[in-house]
C-alpha cells in the first residue's frame, strides 16, 4: 500500500508525458520530412527546370548563329553558335547528373539524340557552301531538327513541372498530417486532464473531505468513523489509522 | 451510477482497440506506407487513455443495468470516435466528417463508405478499415467481455444490454459459454473464409479484410470495384455461403456445427430466413433473365450475389444494382428493411421480428375470430411471451420514426428522395448500399456534411437496436 496513491498520480503525470511528447515526436518527424520534400523538391525538379530553360535559350541562340552563316556572315555567326552549344552541353550535363523522376533518363536520351542531330545538320560549314542562302534547306531540315530538340527539351521540362506540382500537392498533404498529432495530442490531453482531474477528486479530494467531515460531526456516539474510501492506496490507511486512534482513544478514556 | 467503473470499462474497449490498431501499424511498418504515423499515434492515444483508467479503478464485483447501459452506448460512440484518429491524421479524402462516416460505418458493419478510390489507401489503413469491421461484428463490448476476468455479474449485465432479447432467446447457455460459442463461430468462420478465398485466388491480404467485411456482415471491399474486381464465380459463391453462414443466428451455427439436435434444419426462422432469401433471388433473376439484362446463367449468379450481400446485411457488389428494373430493386429493398437474423453479426429490424409478427398477426386474426380462446405464439417450440410481442412491435415502430425522421432530415439538406430514402433504410439497416447516387457502385461522398453525420448517428442507432440508445437517455435524465 506504502506510496501507492504517489504512483497513481505519478503514472498519471507520466502518461500525459508521454502523450505529449510523442505528439511533439511525430510531427518534429513530420516537419523533418516535409523539409526534406522541400529540398528535394528544390534540387532534384527546380534544377533539371533551370537547365531545361537554359538549353531552350541556347537552342534559340544557335538558331540566330546559323540564321547568320546563312546570312554569310561567319565570324559572327560561330562565335555565337560556339559558345550556345557549350552553354548547351552544360546545362544538358546538369540534367544528365539530376535523374530524379522515373524514366527521366530515356526523356533525357532523347535529348541527346535530337540535339546531336540538328548538331550535325549545322556542324558542317554554311557560310561559302551551296547552303549559304538556301532557305529551303533551312526550313525542311535544319528548323525541324531545331524544332524537335526544342520539343524534347520542352517534354523534359514538364515531365519535371508536373513532377513539382505532384509534389506541391503532397507537401499539403504533409504539412497537414504534421499538424494533426499536435492538434489531436491536444485534444487528447484535454480529455486526460478531464479523466486526471475526475479520478483525482474522487480518490483523493472526495475521501479526504468525507473524513474532514465525519471528523467534524463526530460525537462520541460510536468508535467508528464511518468513511467510504473506494480505492486500496494511502487514503485508506489513513482512514484506517483514524479509526484505530479512535479506538484507542475510546480504550483510554475507558468509553463504551 | 459509478462513473470510475463506466471509465474503467472504457478504457478496456480502447485497449481492444488500441491491440488492432497496433496490428495496422505493424503492417503499414512492413510495407513502409504513410499511414505508420497515424496508426502508431492513434495506437499510443487508445493505450495511454485507455490503461490509466486501469490503474486509478479498484476491480469492479458488480455492475448495474444502467452502468452496463452507459458502458455500451457510451463505448460503440467513443470507439467511433476513436477509430477515426488514423482516417483524419491520414488526411487524403478523409474530412472531419468524412473520417467519422467511415468509422461508424466500419464498427457498425454497415460497410457504406465516403471514398472514391479506396485503392488509394495505404494497406495498413486498409487493414484498419476492415478491423473495425471484424471488431464490430462480434460487438466490440463483446470482445471487451472475452477479455475480463470471471467476474459473472458484470458479463451478465453487459450481455444483457450488447445482445437483443430477441437474439438471446436461441441462447440457451450461460453467458460465458454464448461469449466462448460467440468468439469460436466468429474465428472459425473467418479463418475458413480467409482459407478458401486464398485458395480460390484472391490474395492473401484481400483475403483477409474480405473475410473480416463477410463474417462481420459489413462489405468494405479493397478495390473500388467491390468483389466486381476478382470477376471469378468460385470467389462470389464462397463469400455469398459464408455471407449467408454470418447472417445466421451464432447459436444455431454452433448447434450445427457441434451436431446437437436444435440446429439450423429443426429452426422454423433459420429455415425461412434461407427460403425467403432464395425466393428473392429466383425472382430477381427471373426479373433480370426476362427484361434481358443477362443470360439466365449471368442473371442467376448476379441475383444470388446482391440479394445474399443485402439480405444478410453486407453489402459487397458485383453489379450496379441501381441500374436494374424496378422489380429488382423493390425486391432489394425487401431485403434491405428485412436484414439478417437475430444473433448473427448484422445489425437493423432482424428477420427475426419480421418473423414474429407475422406470427403475431395471424395469432391477432385468430382471436378476432374466437374472441375467448387462449391463443399462445410458439417460435421453433418456445412460447414467446407477450411482453416480447409488444416490444417488438414497439422496437418496429421506432425503427420506422427513426427511418422517416433521417429521410426527412435528408431531404431537408436536398438530397433527392430515392438517395435520403434509400440511405437511411441502408444506414439504419446497416446494410450500405442504397439507390440512385448511393447505389451498389456508388457512395456516400456526395452527400452533403450535415447528412453524413445524420447517417452516422442512424447507423450507430441501427447497430445498437434504438432501445439501448433510449434506454441511455432515460437515465441520463433520471440522473
Amino acid at each position: 500500500m506504502k506510496n501507492r496513491l504517489k504512483l497513481k498520480i505519478l503514472a498519471g503525470f507520466g502518461l500525459l508525458v508521454a502523450m505529449l511528447a510523442s505528439a511533439g515526436a511525430f510531427s518534429i518527424f513530420e516537419f523533418y520530412r516535409m523539409s526534406r520534400s522541400l529540398n528535394a523538391l528544390i534540387d532534384d525538379n527546380y534544377k533539371t527546370i533551370v537547365a531545361s530553360r537554359a538549353m531552350l535559350e541556347a537552342l534559340e541562340r544557335e538558331d540566330s548563329g546559323i540564321l547568320m552563316l546563312m546570312l554569310g556572315q561567319w565570324d559572327e555567326g560561330r562565335h555565337i553558335i560556339g559558345s550556345a552549344d557549350s552553354a548547351f552541353m552544360h546545362a544538358f550535363i546538369q540534367a544528365e547528373n539530376n535523374l530524379t523522376e522515373p524514366n527521366e533518363g530515356a526523356y533525357v536520351e532523347k535529348v541527346r539524340m535530337s540535339y546531336r542531330d540538328y548538331k550535325t545538320l549545322w556542324e558542317r560549314p554554311i557560310a561559302g557552301t551551296e547552303r549559304q542562302g538556301d532557305m529551303l534547306w533551312y526550313q525542311h531540315e535544319l528548323h525541324q531538327a531545331f524544332l524537335q530538340t526544342k520539343a524534347e527539351v520542352n517534354a523534359l521540362m514538364e515531365l519535371n513541372q508536373q513532377s513539382m506540382y505532384d509534389e506541391a500537392t503532397l507537401l499539403e498533404a504533409k504539412s497537414k498530417r504534421a499538424m494533426m498529432p499536435g492538434i489531436m495530442a491536444i485534444l487528447s490531453a484535454i480529455l486526460f486532464s478531464i479523466m486526471f482531474n475526475f479520478f483525482i477528486s474522487r480518490y483523493l479530494v472526495a475521501p479526504l473531505r468525507e473524513m474532514s467531515g465525519a471528523l467534524q460531526r463526530y460525537n462520541f456516539q460510536s468508535p467508528e468513523l464511518k468513511v467510504n474510501i473506494r480505492s486500496n492506496d494511502e487514503v485508506r490507511a489513513l482512514a484506517d489509522e483514524l479509526n484505530h486512534l479512535l479506538r484507542r482513544m475510546w480504550d483510554k478514556l475507558g468509553l463504551k | 451510477m459509478r462513473t470510475e467503473v463506466v471509465i474503467k470499462y472504457l478504457g478496456i474497449i480502447l485497449l481492444v482497440n488500441a491491440a488492432m490498431l497496433f496490428v495496422a501499424f505493424l503492417i503499414s511498418v512492413l510495407l513502409q506506407e504513410t499511414s505508420t504515423i497515424p496508426l502508431l499515434f492513434s495506437t499510443l492515444v487508445c493505450v495511454i487513455l485507455g490503461i490509466f483508467p486501469l490503474i486509478f479503478v479498484e476491480r469492479v464485483h458488480d455492475i448495474s443495468f444502467q452502468e452496463g447501459l452507459s458502458i455500451v452506448v457510451i463505448g460503440w460512440t467513443m470507439t467511433c470516435i476513436a477509430g477515426m484518429l488514423p482516417y483524419i491524421m491520414w488526411g487524403g479524402e478523409f474530412s472531419l466528417v468524412n473520417a467519422f462516416f467511415e468509422s461508424v460505418s466500419g464498427y457498425t458493419t454497415t460497410g457504406s463508405t465516403i471514398l472514391t478510390d479506396v485503392e488509394a489507401l495505404p494497406k495498413g489503413l486498409l487493414f484498419w478499415r476492415a478491423s473495425t469491421h471484424w471488431l464490430g461484428g462480434i460487438g466490440i463490448v463483446a470482445f471487451v467481455l472475452l477479455i475480463l476476468p470471471k467476474s459473472r455479474n458484470p458479463r451478465l449485465k453487459l450481455m444483457n444490454v450488447e445482445i437483443s432479447e430477441i437474439a438471446r432467446q436461441n441462447f440457451r447457455y450461460t453467458t460465458r459459454r454464448v461469449l466462448g460459442m460467440l468468439a469460436g463461430v466468429y474465428l472459425l468462420l473467418t479463418l475458413a473464409e480467409t482459407l478458401l478465398l486464398n485458395l480460390a485466388g484472391m490474395g492473401l491480404f484481400d483475403s483477409i479484410a474480405h473475410s473480416f467485411a463477410t463474417i462481420a456482415t459489413g462489405g468494405f471491399s479493397t478495390r473500388n470495384l467491390s468483389v466486381a474486381y476478382y470477376d471469378s464465380l468460385a470467389i462470389e459463391i464462397i463469400i455469398v455461403v459464408f455471407m449467408v453462414l454470418s447472417g445466421m443466428h451464432f447459436g444455431l451455427l454452433f448447434t450445427t456445427f457441434t451436431g446437437k439436435p436444435q440446429n439450423i434444419f429443426r429452426s422454423k426462422v433459420a429455415l425461412s430466413y434461407v427460403g425467403a432469401m432464395a425466393v428473392g433471388m429466383l425472382l430477381v433473376a427471373a426479373n433480370l433473365y426476362w427484361l434481358g439484362y443477362h443470360s439466365p446463367g449471368q442473371a442467376l449468379r448476379t441475383a444470388m450475389f446482391q440479394v445474399a450481400s443485402v439480405g444478410t446485411t453486407t453489402g459487397f457488389a458485383t453489379e450496379d444494382t441501381a441500374a436494374w428494373p424496378s422489380f429488382s430493386i423493390l425486391i432489394l429493398i425487401w431485403f434491405t428493411i428485412q436484414c439478417a437474423m437475430a444473433g448473427s453479426t448484422s445489425g437493423g429490424l432482424k428477420f427475426d421480428r419480421v418473423y414474429l409478427m407475422v406470427h403475431s398477426l395471424r395469432k391477432q386474426l385468430r382471436l378476432l375470430k374466437h374472441p375467448n380462446a387462449v391463443v399462445t405464439l410458439r417460435i421453433d417450440g418456445q412460447v414467446i411471451d407477450e411482453s416480447l410481442e409488444r416490444q417488438t412491435l414497439v422496437f418496429i415502430l421506432m425503427y420506422v420514426l427513426v427511418f422517416v425522421t433521417s429521410t426527412l432530415l435528408l431531404t431537408l439538406l436536398d438530397v433527392s428522395l430515392l438517395t435520403a430514402f434509400s440511405a437511411s433504410i441502408a444506414c439504419l439497416g446497416n446494410v450500405g448500399p442504397g439507390f440512385e447516387h448511393v447505389s451498389s457502385m456508388g457512395n456516400f461522398s456526395e452527400l452533403p456534411a450535415a447528412g453524413k453525420f445524420v447517417l452516422s448517428i442512424v447507423m450507430l442507432l441501427g447497430r445498437l437496436e434504438i432501445f439501448s440508445v433510449l434506454g441511455f437517455l432515460s437515465t441520463l435524465r433520471g440522473r
